[in-house]
Formats: structure tokens, sequence, C-alpha cells
């Protein structure tokens, strides 16, 4: 049956502004913002935006709608989309108004069984989703294929025990810029993946704020992008017995460079907190850069946090064991690169959607 | 089928083989032993190709092949196995995963179709059982959390595989009970035959009661220093290699 999840009216002008602000505002020109200090916004959010500047090479990768669903069905995932009929009331999106970033009401109608799919380059506006039942859910972010100077908010609301699994695909893009807010109140679980990859200029900010015994796995796959990918978090445990595990993995070449700023805030009610923060770079050659900076801001006294950075290069004694039992070494190496990455991807729930995720990944490799 | 001649080989400028000589024939079983420090795992890694090893000087012919000529891959490829003294933990790699690639791998060597998939579970399954090594075993990373034992016997399952023409066993035996040692020596003469060969490095005679040599070699500094059958081995447990280098 239908309305698992509803989408609620804009988000407030505050939070709205605050994102918008918080990217385009100066003074990233000097780079003074603690927050932004790698992630040269200043070069692609300008008045006079032009992207010119960035010539991404796209022939590596078939747009995100062609590629296909690996399994035995084949299913095309956007062929079963195309299938959704936008601006119709029969289905499963009814879009009341699209129009350039207004602030116009969204509602959507959703069957227990359906992926929610958020095309981003359709759905200009920023976006609320309440989601208030405990019916395991995946919301599928496409954010793929176009270039967008405008920070955009999507903001997810979970009501008491709701559980959802949030699968963003932030792929070849010129310029992305998205803030995420997760507010999740008591008992509500989320998994959600990012991944990135192919992107010339992407920042993604994830805010999120747990409640009593909620739990949030937030995880990043970030593969061969161009110029900067930027990914900042913060995640506030405000009552007691709350979950949170954050893991980025970036694999970097060709002069990439990956930030990673991330920030466990508790609380001094949020006793019993376990926190769990990771970032890990795998840099394949000399000249990509990994910036990482996590951070923990603790005011109980009974929590378990932990954090924890890496950056490093390929284990050449991992590639001469494959090679000493007949693996070529090109081989060898997408075999280790995806080896590396691998637990990202297991948060997603739905099979076909990891598999589809998995083709995505081996396309990359 | 092996044929080493007067082989120098330094890292880093250091010299470690010093002018070493050994031919192995087809079928035939060789045991090289010697005390730390003597070359032994340096060898057995520029035989597989690692990289970081510079050849001063000498040859290596496999086969008739100048092996210094190919890659690690190729001579893998080519029928060459070298099971690790210390074999490398892969994170995130299920061992069967690995198992079937490396098959595969030999197998489009050969121009053969990829192994299908119930082929590949009969042809593990039926190894694996002979080695102790449970189905658990195959699903988990490879050589990850493994205990030495469980690692010396995935190498020798991925020998029995494999089925290479000339396989080097470095060191297989440290590290095993004794139970695991007898299995392991198990698995090594099930693939003994006229058409392959061993080169089998150890620090002590007891694993070559259990995969009798037919030759014995014993290097010190960088060259073979004695040469002999089975008696050389019983002997060096008893005199130890001091006295053996000695009277070379």
């Amino acid at each position: 049956m239908s309305t698992a999840v509803k989408l609620d009216t804009m988000p407030s002008e505050d939070i709205f502004n605050y994102a918008q602000k918080a990217m385009l505002n100066n003074p990233f020109e000097n780079f003074k913002i603690e927050n932004y200090k790698y992630a040269q916004l200043h070069k692609s959010i300008t008045s006079n935006s032009s992207l010119e500047d960035f010539k991404p090479d796209f022939s590596s990768i078939n747009s995100f709608k062609n590629l296909k669903l690996t399994d035995s069905t084949n299913v095309d995932l956007l062929g079963d989309l195309n299938k959704w009929n936008y601006n119709n009331s029969d289905s499963y999106f009814r879009v009341n108004s699209i129009s350039e970033r207004s602030s116009k009401k969204i509602d959507l109608d959703l069957y227990e069984d359906e992926i929610i799919y958020l095309d981003l380059s359709i759905f200009k506006e920023n976006i609320q989703i309440l989601k208030d039942t405990e019916l395991s859910k995946t919301l599928i972010i496409n954010n793929s294929n176009f270039s967008d100077d405008c920070p955009r908010s999507i903001i997810l609301n979970l009501s008491e025990n709701a559980q959802l699994n949030v699968i963003h695909y932030n792929i070849s893009n010129s310029k992305s810029f998205l803030y995420f807010e997760i507010n999740q109140q008591d008992n509500s679980n989320v998994k959600f993946l990012s991944f990135q990859s192919n992107n010339v200029h992407t920042r993604n900010e994830f805010f999120a704020s747990l409640e009593e015994n909620c739990s949030l796995d937030l995880y990043g796959l970030n593969i061969h992008n161009y110029g900067v990918n930027d990914n900042y978090s913060f995640i506030q445990h405000m009552k007691p017995s709350s979950q949170s595990r954050e893991v980025f993995k970036s694999i970097l070449k060709k002069g990439a460079i990956t930030n990673f700023q991330g920030k466990i805030y508790v609380d001094s009610v949020a006793q019993k907190t376990d926190g769990y923060q990771m970032s890990r770079s795998l840099i394949l050659d000399n000249e990509s850069k990994a910036n990482n900076k996590p951070e923990l801001e603790i005011y109980a006294d009974d929590v378990k946090c932990s954090h924890g950075s890496t950056v490093s290069k390929l284990n050449q004694d991992q590639v001469y064991y494959f090679k000493s039992r007949g693996i070529n070494e090109e081989q060898a190496i997408k075999i280790l690169q995806k080896a590396f990455l691998v637990e990202t991807l297991e948060v997603i729930e739905n099979t076909q959607i990891k598999e589809y995720s998995y083709s995505i990944l081996d396309s990359r490799l | 089928m092996l044929k080493i001649n007067n082989l120098h080989v330094s890292i880093d400028g250091k010299q470690i083989i010093k002018g070493l000589s050994l031919s192995i024939n087809k079928g035939e079983v060789h045991a090289l032993m010697g005390p730390n420090g003597s070359g032994k795992s340096t060898l057995s890694y520029v035989l597989s190709g690692k990289e970081g090893y510079e050849i001063d000087e000498g040859t290596i012919e496999y086969n008739g092949k100048n092996l210094l000529d190919l890659d690690v891959d190729e001579r893998a490829n080519a029928g060459l196995f070298l099971a690790f003294q210390y074999p490398m933990e892969i994170p995130g790699v299920q061992t069967s995963f690995f198992l079937k690639t490396a098959i595969n791998s030999k197998r489009k060597f050969l121009g053969m179709p990829e192994i299908d998939a119930l082929e590949f579970a009969k042809l593990i399954k039926s190894h694996a059982e002979d080695l102790g090594i449970g189905s658990e075993m195959l699903k988990r990373d490879l050589n990850v959390n493994y205990s030495g034992g469980e690692k010396k016997k995935q190498e020798i399952l991925q020998m029995s595989i494999l089925k290479p023409d000339m396989a080097i066993l470095d060191e297989t035996d440290s590290g095993l009970d004794i139970d695991a040692l007898r299995i392991v020596s198990e698995g090594v003469n099930k693939l003994r035959s006229e058409q392959n060969s061993f080169l089998v490095i150890t620090h002590y005679q007891r694993l070559l009661n259990y995969i009798k040599p037919d030759f014995v070699h014993i290097i010190a500094d960088g060259k073979i220093v004695k040469s002999g059958d089975f008696s050389l081995a019983l002997e060096l447990e008893e005199k130890g290699y001091e006295s053996i280098s000695k009277t070379a």
C-alpha cells in the first residue's frame, strides 16, 4: 500500500540559507573557514561560474542511464524508472511543480516495495523527506551527469523507529554541491552510502543528529574523481545510547585531491554513545593528495568513540603475490582496488541495487 | 628443466648470492638446506621474479627459455610455483575467488575457456579435503586471520590446483605442528610425478623424512658448498652447518 514515505514541504528558509550561505559566501577566497579549508569552492562557485575550466573525461563511463543491472534478469534500472511517469497522478512520483529552486511543495505517493528514486536533474528543488514508518525502504538519490553550481539541500527526517537505506550516486558531475541533513528520532536506523566517481569538483556535507538508541552507518566510496572531491561530516549524538559508524574510502589517481573532514559530537547527556569514524585513502600515483581531518568533541564521560585515518599506496607485495599465481598486474590491481572498497557497498540492502552498484564500480576500476 | 649457472645476486648493492649453480631435471626432488642468511629465500624470490633483486652475473634457464626474461605472472603461467614462507594476507578478497582467478589465468594462458562453477567446486573440494581445509575457510578473506599452519596449507592447496611443473617450497615446514607437517607433505607427495620437479628449501631434516629428496644441497654464504643424496641431510642434522661448510 501507499504512503510509506511522505515528502514534506520545502526545508525552512533558515536551513536552505545555511547551506547556500556556507558554500557561497566569502571568505572562501582566503580559505579561512576551517570547514572549507581545502574544498577550493571559490574555483567553482562564483557569480560567473564557467565550465570552461573543467574538462572531465567522460568517455570511460556511459551515462548513468545506460548502465545495466548485472543479475540474470538483466534489468535496466532506468528502464524500470522510465515507467514511473512524472507528472502523472498514477505514478509513484507526483510532482505538482518543478521550477528552478522554487519553494513549491512536492508530494510523493510511494508503495511499500518500491525503491524511491530522486533524480536531482529533474527535481530542482531543495528536498525534505519525512520517513515515518518502520518499513525498510531504499532511497536512491541520483545526482549524476550534470553540472550544478548552486548548492542544494536534502533533508531526511526520520520519525521514531523509522528505517532508511540511502544510496547517493554522485557520478560524472562537473560540479555538484550538496548539503545533506539527517535528523533521526528515537530508535531510527539509517544506512547511507555516497558513491562518488568521475566528478570534477564536488562538495558533500553530511549533518546528522541522533536521538536515543539510533544507529547511523554513513559510508563514502570515492573512486577516480578529478580535481577536488570534498566530504564534510558532522554527526551529533544528542541523546543516550546511539551508534554511528562512518567509513570513507577513496582511491585516487591522475593528481586528484580528496578531502575528508568529519566530526563526532557527543552531547553531555548522550551517555553510552558508540561512535566510530574511519577515512582511508589509496593513492595510485605520485601526484594525488588526500587530506584527512578527523575530529571528536565529547562532553559525556561514558562513551566509546574512535577515529582513524590512513593514506597509503598500493601494496606491491600483494600485487607480487597475485602475479606469482599467474594473475597479471592489471587484473591484480583491479581486484585489490575493489577489495579496498568492497566494505562500503555492503551497506546497500537491496540485492539488485547492490549488484548494480558493483557493476558501476567494476566499470570504474 | 631448471638450470642455474654461476648466479650472482645483490640487493641494494649487497651481494647475497655469490656464484650459485644448480641443475634440476624433470621428476627430481632437490632439497636446499642452509643456515639463516645463506641466501635460500633470496634464491626463491629471484626464481619467482620478485622485484628488487639485481642479477649481477649468471643465467637461469627454464625449459630451454631464459627465465630472467619473463615477468612474475609469465613465470607462473609457464609452470613455476613458489610456496611462500610468509604468504601475503589479502583483505577483501575471498579465498575461493582468488583460487578461481588464478585457475582462470592459467586456463587463459593455455587458450582454454574459464572454468565452470561446478567443475571449480569439485576441484577445490577434493583438494581442500585432502589438506583438511574446510569450506568455511574458502569463504574467508585470503590468509587473513589464518593460523601459520592454515597459511601453509593454503599455499599447498594453490599448488595442488595449479599443478606446476616446477615447485619451490620456501621453508614450508616452518611454523607447522607435526600433524600439519604430515598433511602438507602428503599434499606435496601427491603431486610428485615424473613430469614435475621440486626444490624444497628447509632448515631441518625433519621435512625430508616426509618428502624424500633425490638430492640434497647445502648452501652457505651465497653458494652451494656441498651436494649429495639424502644421507647428507642426516649428516647435517648430526654435525651442524658449521662443520659441514668447513669440510666442503
